[in-house]
């Protein structure tokens, strides 16, 4: 992984971004924020439906229909803009715990949020009338949401890694 | 008191001496900063777009506040209570950052911007609430007051960019995670002569 991001540093794309580091990489980074800023908004919205804490004057479909869209759309701008990112700084990415244990948890929160998405108008009856009030289904809300806060504060770990002592690959370097 | 002199003091206190010297507090905090203001602009952007006919028109605007908003006031007071935080670690050198300043005046400007919807539009609401969108007032408020967030988060990114190293501070000697994993406080897996890299 520590050939192959310092291979990545010497590409085209990486030199310029590096190049023009004083304004590139703070720009991407601040529209990485709106953006996960929209995921968590999204997520926020959908999990305090299912909780019954808000937006109950609108049903479990209609909330998703709202945000479903919006969530979807923010997740591919963040995927393009963390591209960037580890393109612009390859090393400080890739070879870094925080950013693999985050890379986890996008993977299993897009993947709990991508299963709710298609089912839920495929068995919409089901949804919004009993399992809406499974204790289980509010659980999994609580956690999914959980996941991306964590998301959130890997994400800024990834600027210290050091934190993780020995666990960050960094510090054996 | 003159500020600079107050600026010290906030520097010197057990709390900023407390997080300055840790490894993983200032790290935290900032995450937890930034948990918070993800939070304000996710819940903010929803109730603007509102306003602004782009999204939940069919909603009642007096419904969707009351869902909304209060979570809002919960993730900035998080937020602001976590920015004091860091400010403190480091107060001087904020107080002299151009981007730092021009935050705090922006989020000065969101107040006032809510104030004005307040005392314009806010005061119809009944005429307009389940109306697919709001007046003229309304929506410029809104417009604003997104333009505003987002140069918020911006003009945030560029203190942490700016600020590293910026000022003298002093290198942290504190514990890491690995000393609650192993038991073994003081002995840091990291490297403590180096100064925490705000980026």
């Amino acid at each position: 992984m520590k050939q192959f991001a310092e291979w990545l540093s010497t590409t085209f794309l990486s030199v310029f971004i590096q190049n023009h580091n004083g304004w590139i990489i703070p720009t991407i980074q601040s529209i990485h924020i709106v953006g996960i800023a929209v995921v968590l908004g999204s997520v926020f919205m959908i999990d305090l439906r299912i909780l019954g804490w808000a937006g109950t004057d609108q049903t479990l479909r209609q909330t998703t229909s709202r945000f479903g869209p919006w969530l979807t759309g923010a997740l591919c701008l963040q995927l393009a803009t963390g591209i960037l990112m580890v393109i612009g700084e390859p090393v400080r990415e890739l070879v870094n715990f925080s950013f693999w244990l985050k890379m986890f948890l996008v993977a299993l929160g897009t993947l709990i949020a991508a299963i709710f998405l298609i089912t839920l108008p495929k068995h919409q009856q089901q949804w919004e009338e009993t399992l809406v009030n499974r204790r289980s289904i509010k659980s999994l809300a609580i956690l999914t949401f959980l996941i991306w806060v964590c998301i959130i504060i890997l994400g800024r770990l990834i600027a210290y890694d050091h934190v993780w002592g020995s666990w960050s690959p960094a510090a054996k370097a | 008191m003159d500020i600079v002199a107050f600026l010290k003091s906030l520097e010197a206190s057990g709390l900023a001496t407390r997080i300055r010297d840790s490894l993983w507090l200032f790290p935290l905090i900032e995450s937890t900063h930034v948990v918070g203001l993800t939070l304000v602009f996710g819940t903010i952007a929803i109730i603007d777009m509102r306003l602004l006919g782009i999204a939940s028109t069919e909603r009642s605007f007096k419904r969707m506040a009351s869902d909304i908003l209060k979570w809002t006031w919960a993730a900035f007071t998080l937020t602001a209570l976590t920015g004091s935080l860091m400010f403190i670690t480091n107060a001087r050198v904020y107080y002299h950052n151009f981007f730092f300043r021009t935050k705090m005046l922006l989020l000065v400007l969101s107040g006032i911007n809510m104030l004005v919807f307040e005392l314009t539009a806010g005061r119809t609401i009944h005429r307009w609430d389940k109306a697919p969108s709001a007046p003229p007032a309304a929506k410029a408020v809104a417009a604003l007051s997104l333009a505003i967030w987002i140069s918020i988060i911006f003009m945030g990114r560029l203190i942490g960019f700016t600020t590293t190293r910026a000022g003298v501070v002093a290198p942290p000697t504190g514990v890491n995670f690995d000393d609650f994993l192993q038991g073994t406080p003081g002995k840091s897996g990291g490297n403590p002569t180096a100064p925490p890299d705000h980026k």
